[in-house]
């Protein structure tokens, strides 16, 4: 629409931004990739797979950053609030997107642009500042060292704008700590590293203030589609409850299904959940609701300890934060999470990698692997909260036993040795979440194939978890693992929240999903083009991957979860096993039309798929 | 007739007021009778929470039947006895 660009929703226009000679240029946005591959995330795979060589050096000057919006962001179509960084991973090596919320990549768009490519290394520190037309990288002398409140209110006063928004790394970053995450408004790009990136290019932050504003081609049916929308976030069952308790409303639930990570996974029921659970975070700690931008959902929490060790302001605890230090370390402390959530944010660090960091180093330290003399005189069992934040702190400074834990689970784990990996609780460098797969197949061969591995946006639990798919059945599995990756990477290059899932999905890519897209860019898809789309994205990523050198061989599951049956509770002695997941495997790739020995797409496939280019790397 | 007890989480939990509450099951003693023996005590406020007005299905989750999960899409005729106690797995969605 905008600058005789065809479609809806879209700017037209991307911001390169190259820091090694100062180049700012302003390029078209290519249609035919809009039409092919949306945006967010499946654009920047595009865009990356085209501009970087294999074996990149993720953190050398050649690896590019690229924070890209969709089409839906910026219109009142509620929960496209999200934004994507991409870029060629410092710690899984490969292509990896992580989504935020807030109100960045709206904003990014009033701006005037598309999506921000971010290529070379400023020779001194350097932030973007983005004040529509007029683009400039201004010097950061002043905030590099400081935390990420701190920039930012630097800024804020520098820039003389209250209503700036700005994507800030902090020590993390700026030291290139394999999993930095770049704090984003209200929310944070939290996984994968990519705050390491952004801290390689010394790239403090990026400062935004937009004007404009998305046009689209018929602005009543984006009205109504948006108010249908609303309607069914408001009614459903599983939206509900996240307006008055946030994503924590499930604690309490998955601990009685026998489904709360504990102990580093040893188990699987928390004993000391009680006062974990979304219901004493709201009598504690939670003081008000915040919603990211033209979202109706209201998520997030707004939790003040006002006084006391634990003192503290976050915008959470949400799920993850309650997983990672909670259930996981046995801290049943809500103030001693919400510490440890802003800690992991002053710091810049990613809470997942970093709670599941300190609980493979709980476990060490329990098993006798690790003594006081390793953990800096720290008794490291589990449910000491003191000690578990001290942690942090030393991952956030990489100071002593820090050091180690920053590298993540994985090298960490080959480091000590010792028979350490097989409680190191990843799959291709990156911790997991908070759901299991243990009790539930298509899950499990969700996470092993996931191109990021351990992460909860390539599969989503809740299919077997609801029982909406029976978990007992394993034929069939790799089809529902492929429909419920389509909606997720197709809402990735919308970039709308997965809260939505059962709008969205959640099984395959849902009626409202497509009516969204179609209203705001005037495309009028059918399921079968929508599904394409979505398969074309997630084949490109795959083949970025394959031609790092990923096969099959990388599609694991962590080893505890293969070997070791859940302990107790009504998901007693599930697990998946080695042959188990290789016939998962086998079913997945199948259904996928990829090789069964290598687990690449064929010719045939990319042939399909518009994707031929890409034969000559990998088949 | 049945006599269970029934432990819910979060929203629904507030709708019914406590952790655990007991409550008397008649024909069918199943778990569908103790679902609509629900919504019949608590009305519209718990309907809401548990059936989706747009498809006019019952949310899917799981129910745990001393010690036992069954789900809500497909083991509603589940039979249940005077002691027993259930829970209502839900709302459990991802984070």
């Amino acid at each position: 629409m905008a600058k005789g660009f065809p479609y809806g929703g879209y700017i037209g226009q991307l911001l390169r931004v190259n820091l090694s000679n100062k180049g700012i240029v302003k390029e078209d946005l290519r249609e035919d990739w809009a039409r092919d591959f949306v945006g967010g995330v499946g654009l920047s795979a595009r865009i990356l797979y085209g501009e970087l060589p294999a074996k990149t050096d993720p953190l050398g000057p050649e690896n590019k950053l690229i924070m890209m919006t969709g089409p839906v962001n910026g219109t009142m179509i509620p929960a496209a609030s999200r934004s994507s960084f991409c870029a060629k991973s410092p710690y899984t090596k490969s292509f990896f997107h992580s989504i935020f919320g807030g109100f960045l990549g709206p904003e990014l768009k009033f701006a005037g642009y598309d999506g921000l490519i971010i290529e070379g290394k400023a020779d001194k520190p350097v932030y973007i500042w983005i004040d529509d037309d007029t683009v400039e990288i201004r010097d950061a002398g002043h905030l590099w060292g400081k935390d990420p409140f701190t920039a930012e209110d630097i800024l804020r006063k520098e820039i003389g704008d209250e209503e700036i928004h700005i994507a800030t790394i902090g020590l993390a970053g700026e030291e290139k700590a394999p999993y930095a995450m770049i704090l984003c408004d209200i929310r944070a790009s939290g996984r994968g590293g990519m705050g390491a990136v952004m801290g390689s290019k010394n790239l403090k932050a990026i400062a935004i203030r937009g004007t404009g504003g998305v046009a689209v081609p018929n602005m009543l049916r984006v009205y109504n589609t948006a108010i249908k929308i609303n309607e069914l976030f408001a009614t459903n069952p599983s939206v509900q409850g996240l307006s008055g308790y946030g994503t924590p409303r499930n604690v309490a639930a998955m601990n009685e299904g026998g489904i709360l990570p504990t102990r580093n996974w040893q188990t699987e029921t928390f004993k000391g959940m009680k006062n974990i659970t979304a219901e004493a975070m709201k009598e504690q700690v939670v003081k008000g609701d915040r919603a990211c931008f033209a979202c109706s959902i209201n998520c997030t929490k707004y939790s003040v300890v006002p006084r006391g060790p634990y003192k503290s302001i976050i915008n959470g605890a949400d799920y993850e934060t309650i997983y990672a230090f909670g259930s996981l370390c046995e801290v049943d402390n809500i103030e001693v999470l919400c510490k440890a959530d802003e800690l992991c944010d002053y710091y810049g660090i990613d809470l997942i990698s970093t709670g599941v960091s300190i609980g493979w180093a709980m476990e060490c330290y329990e098993k006798g692997i690790f003594t006081k003399k390793d953990t800096d005189g720290i008794d490291l069992r589990f449910g000491n909260a003191d000690g578990m934040l001290t942690m942090i702190e030393k991952i956030g400074k990489r100071e002593g036993l820090g050091e180690l834990l920053a590298k993540g689970t994985r090298d960490a784990s080959k480091i000590v040795g010792r028979g350490t990996e097989r409680f190191a609780i990843q799959n291709k460098g990156l911790e997991w979440p908070g759901h299991t797969c243990r009790p539930f197949p298509a899950c499990a061969v969700g996470y092993a194939t996931g191109p990021r591995g351990g992460s909860h946006h390539d599969i989503r639990p809740t299919a077997e978890k609801s029982g909406l798919v029976d978990r007992k059945v394993l034929e069939g599995k790799g089809a529902v693992a492929a429909e419920v990756n389509h909606w997720l990477i197709l809402g990735d290059s919308m970039l709308i929240c997965h809260l939505g899932e059962p709008i969205w999905g959640p099984l395959k890519i849902s009626d409202s999903m497509i009516n969204a897209l179609n209203a705001v860019t005037g495309w009028e898809l059918d399921y079968e083009r929508a599904r394409k789309i979505a398969e074309r994205e997630w084949n490109m990523i795959r083949c970025f991957a394959a031609r790092e050198g990923f096969t099959r061989e990388d599609d694991r599951l962590p080893i505890r979860f293969m070997e070791e049956p859940v302990p107790e509770g009504p998901m007693q002695g599930s697990l998946i096993t080695k042959e188990t997941l290789e016939r998962l495997k086998d079913d997945y790739f199948s259904y996928r039309g990829w090789d069964l020995k290598t687990g690449n797409p064929t010719k045939q496939k990319l042939s399909e798929l518009g994707l031929d280019f890409a034969a000559k790397d990998i088949c | 007739m049945a006599r269970v007890k029934v432990k819910s989480f979060s929203v629904i939990r507030d709708v019914l007021g406590s952790d655990i509450i007991e409550i008397d099951v008649n024909k069918p003693a199943t778990v569908a009778g103790l679902f609509d023996e629900l919504v019949r005590q608590y009305g519209q406020a718990f309907k809401e929470k548990i059936w989706d007005p747009n498809t006019g299905q019952i949310a899917p989750f799981l129910i745990k039947v001393n010690g036992s999960l069954i789900r809500s899409t497909s083991d509603m005729d589940h039979k249940i006895q005077n002691g027993d106690e259930l829970a209502i797995i839900f709302p459990i969605g991802g984070g």
